[in-house]
């Protein structure tokens, strides 16, 4: 070939280069350099939405939002870092030095504002932004915050919110959460967090190459987050909560034919505005004390339900017709069960099932339940909700215990005694129950028929969720069953000797049952279950109450909590 | 005859009129009226080019091989002049400041070196009126041009414009291989070239090991020496297929890519109009080249030929060695995209090569 020829060849084969790496970078390789280009120039100026509005079952509001504003500085607008923290620190009362380590940490580039304090108040607000003339490099942002008008006041229905942490960040990084979100921890805030928490929106700003602003691009306004309306009755669940006196233990109140939670009163509590303070001290505090006050007692943690459980058992003993109304055991103060002798809390004498249960003889039901079995003792306590979780809609339940043969054959490798069966029979032993199953099976005996699955939250942001829940387990009894355990639960208020008696002076029929639990070490556990008004029920209650000493004190506060419903009408 | 002027012409006025569009949209948004008003400066050197356009089309080109001294006089002069009193921009010496307007010698030394050579290769011998340069020996064929290309290119290079210096080596091997000189000889100039490279490594000057180090691999430093390539690859490739639309880009618009109206050039227009304009713009240097070449090819007179071949290569070198720059494909020298790039100089130089070029299609057949 001819020199020049090879020449043409070159330039061409030049052009075909050309064109082969435009190919190269504006198709193949298009969509990734637009990405790159939109990160160069694109900026995201967030405003924030405000988190959903927790309220009570007539919509008062138990949590909602105040404004608080954060100080941000800007760093491209800085002339002297020292000098504006130090004018920050003067007006806020917030030592420099702080300032100064919050934003070296939150530092990210220069165009990126960097908040230095957060949650200051609208004095020292108003304050800065006098000085927005001749310091233009201090932002102060208006930012919704967590507010809680009541303070502790059903901490542990509500839960708090915090920033969001690892784990749950790697759980719920696809449905749009991000590092540094605030979500709910606990209670309601947790499980509905996904429809409580706020949208954030804001400005995308265009911006050249030195972070300057250019122009805006777009504007997304900031959703706020659906309002959350629970079955609460702000009035009764303070009513428990007073009657509580602060002691450990948890008060629920519930609709027996609904399921609704109406009151659940949880002691210890905390105040959830200290993890909006980051007041890291509480917190720590908090989390570090060994009577686990972050703990919702009434659905997480189960106890010994001691004589609450002769309720099943007299129902099983019915239902199998192992007893009936005339059958009468006499309580002698004790009886032997093998070789061991089992004692009662007192001589009652000849007991029918009746008195037995208002006197809460032990002697009476370890008969009846060595009549009944073991394992038919755990059948009936399961059909009456005990043993397994409810559905209640915070997480965090508790499925409770309750042994059997079988159970004790397999995990254990060991026999189960008759011994055994009378100490199941009085619901000690291995034996565990939740207040909120203990409600439960109150319920049962207040409504007559079916497990009720109690729920907290009515509505979602104005969707009621009724129609979704799950359907009540008829519980089929036989009606005289229902009757005598009910008239036995009735006497237990009624009867000169009844074990719950302080509340037969109310101007309420009371019908429950007390329990009082045995414990390795400490003062016993205190139950009162029960329902009220007797003949036309409308609530389910239970107290317990942790170390609180007999059945009886459980009972007197059950007493204060009726007393002052029905001093506000409420019944 | 009259159609190469016309086709020449109108190819050259589009891509100019593609380079005013661009150098408006990368600066209008800059604060000051001279950033504002830059386009309307390359208007002006449009129509001073254009003067020269028509004016050395109608020059006979013969004029020059009489002037050839003197023209490669004239340029070496004025390197000399910038190496002592150049305007330093952009931390290299380039520039002369003559009046109201920098002028940029090294732009003219290319077009004064081809000259040279076109007239050095045509000389022909008394005996048979062929041309001599195919009997020259390895000085006449290659010693003795390369000294008259070496002290304008050491000047150059020397500014420092490492690219200009480097693109002028090319022309010129490339001009060696169209002449008659012996195949053996050129081989023998790119060994002794090729050969010595890496001891010139420690000649070069730190800014431009930094460029080659950044040529292969951009990302070695990202906010320096890289940035440039790194922003222009962003720009052209975020053009996609149909471009952001003319001021729409965001690379150029806001500043992020440096250079954005004169050496990186392309990258701006290439994301405003994507792939598809890009493919456009190509295509019109391609043939505006091809006909360069084909005016070489059918021009009878040695020293035409030679000097058709010598312009339409470096106008050949100067598009694909800028376009590869732009897109990271070459290191980043100083190289302007011709007509297109913001820069008198550039602009009235390329504007006279044509004229030149439009000519020795015209006056072709008088020999």
């Amino acid at each position: 070939m001819e020199r020049k020829n090879i020449i043409s060849v070159i330039v061409i084969l030049m052009f075909i280069a050309l064109v082969l790496g435009l190919f190269n970078l504006e198709i193949i390789q298009g969509p990734k350099f637009r990405r790159l280009s939109d990160s160069n120039c694109i900026r995201l100026i967030s405003q924030f939405g405000s988190r959903g509005n927790i309220l009570d079952r007539n919509g008062q509001v138990i949590v909602d939002n105040t404004i608080s504003y954060d100080v941000m500085i800007l760093p491209q607008d800085l002339e002297d870092v020292n000098q504006v923290l130090a004018l920050i620190s003067r007006l806020i009362g917030v030592p420099a030095q702080e300032l100064k380590k919050t934003f070296k940490n939150n530092f990210l580039s220069s165009s990126v504002p960097v908040t230095v304090a957060a949650n200051i108040d609208l004095k020292s607000a108003i304050l800065l932004g006098e000085h927005k003339i001749d310091q233009p490099a201090i932002i102060v942002v208006p930012k919704p915050l967590r507010h809680y008008p009541y303070g502790p006041l059903a901490s542990h229905v509500i839960g708090y919110v915090n920033e969001i942490d690892r784990w749950r960040l790697t759980k719920l990084e696809d449905y749009g959460y991000k590092t540094k979100d605030i979500v709910g921890f606990g209670g309601v805030e947790e499980k509905y967090d996904y429809y409580l928490r706020q949208e954030e929106g804001g400005l995308s700003v265009e911006v050249n190459h030195r972070g300057k602003f250019t122009r805006v691009l777009g504007f997304e306004p900031p959703k706020n987050g659906k309002d959350v309306s629970l079955t609460l009755d702000l009035r009764i669940q303070k009513i428990a909560e007073e009657a509580m006196q602060g002691r450990k233990g948890s008060a629920i109140l519930m609709d027996p034919y609904t399921g609704e939670i109406l009151a659940m009163a949880n002691f210890p509590n905390f105040n959830p505005s200290v993890f909006i303070g980051k007041r890291t001290r509480l917190i720590a505090g908090l989390f570090n004390d060994p009577d686990a006050p972050l703990v919702n007692r009434a659905v997480a943690s189960s106890y010994p339900p001691a004589s609450v459980f002769k309720i099943v058992l007299a129902a099983a003993g019915l239902e199998l017709k192992k007893i009936n109304t005339s059958t009468t055991f006499v309580c002698q103060g004790s009886t032997m069960v093998g070789a061991r002798k089992y004692s009662c809390w007192e001589t009652h004498g000849p007991q029918d099932i009746i008195q037995a249960i208002a006197h809460s003889c032990d002697v009476f039901f370890y008969k009846t339940g060595l009549l009944v079995g073991a394992q038919n003792i755990h059948d009936y306590a399961l059909k009456l909700g005990l043993g397994h979780p409810a559905g209640f809609d915070l997480s965090g339940e508790t499925s409770g215990f309750i042994p059997s043969p079988l159970w004790r054959k397999l995990n254990k490798f060991q026999n189960w005694y008759d011994g055994d069966t009378a100490n199941l029979s009085i619901g000690q032993g291995d034996c565990l129950v939740s207040p909120l199953q203990a409600v439960i099976l109150a319920a049962v005996f207040a409504n007559r028929g079916y497990l009720v699955s109690p729920y907290i939250v009515k509505n979602v942001g104005g969707l009621d969720l009724s129609a979704r829940r799950k359907k009540f387990s008829p519980v089929a009894f036989k009606k005289t069953t229902f009757d005598i355990v009910d008239s036995g639960l009735r006497e237990v208020v009624s009867d000169d000797k009844g074990t719950a008696n302080a509340m037969a002076a109310l101007p309420v029929k009371v019908a429950g049952k007390t329990g009082t639990a045995q414990v390795p070490r400490g003062q016993t556990h205190a139950w009162f279950v029960g329902y009220f008004p007797y003949d036309k029920p409308k609530y389910a209650v239970c107290v317990f109450l942790e170390h609180g000493g007999p059945g009886h004190a459980a009972a007197v506060t059950a007493q204060q909590i009726i007393e002052n419903m029905n001093k506000q009408g409420l019944i | 005859m009259r159609g190469s002027f016309f086709k020449i012409l109108i190819i050259a006025l589009i891509i100019a009129a593609l380079g005013v569009l661009s150098i408006y949209s990368s600066t209008y948004q800059k604060e000051g009226t001279q950033w504002q008003d830059i386009y309307k400066r390359q208007l002006l050197w449009l129509a001073i080019g254009l003067a020269f356009y028509f004016f050395t089309s109608k020059l006979n080109y013969r004029k020059l091989w009489d002037a050839n001294y003197l023209i490669y006089g004239t340029a070496l002069f004025f390197l000399l002049l910038v190496f002592g009193l150049g305007v330093i921009r952009l931390g290299a010496q380039r520039w002369l400041k003559i009046a109201w307007f920098n002028f940029q010698p090294s732009e003219f030394a290319k077009l004064a070196i081809i000259i040279f050579l076109a007239r050095y290769f045509s000389g022909k011998s008394a005996d048979d009126v062929s041309l001599s340069s195919g009997k020259f020996g390895i000085f006449r064929g290659i010693i003795l041009p390369l000294i008259f290309v070496a002290v304008p290119m050491l000047l150059i290079i020397e500014q420092p414009d490492l690219g200009s210096g480097l693109m002028l080596m090319l022309v010129f091997v490339g001009l060696l291989y169209l002449t008659n000189v012996r195949l053996k000889y050129i081989f023998i100039l790119l060994f002794t070239l090729i050969l010595p490279l890496p001891f010139f490594w420690h000649f070069l000057h730190d800014y431009q090991k930094q460029r080659l180090l950044v040529f292969l691999n951009p990302n070695v430093d990202p906010l320096g020496a890289g940035y440039t390539v790194i922003q222009s690859r962003i720009a052209i490739g975020s053009g996609t297929f149909f471009g952001r639309g003319w001021l729409h880009g965001s690379q150029s618009q806001l500043y992020f890519l440096p250079e954005s109206h004169t050496d990186f050039i392309f990258a701006t227009f290439s994301e405003q109009w994507g792939f598809l304009g890009s493919l456009f713009l190509v295509l019109l240097y391609y043939l505006i080249i091809r006909q360069g070449f084909i005016i070489a090819q059918r021009t009878q007179d040695a020293f035409g030929r030679l000097l058709a071949y010598g312009i339409s290569l470096l106008l050949a070198l100067q598009v694909f060695i800028n376009i590869a720059m732009n897109m990271g494909l070459a290191p980043v020298v100083g190289l302007p995209l011709p007509l297109m790039s913001y820069g008198g100089s550039s602009v009235l130089v390329t504007f006279i090569a044509l004229g030149i070029l439009v000519n020795i299609d015209r006056t072709r057949n008088v020999f």
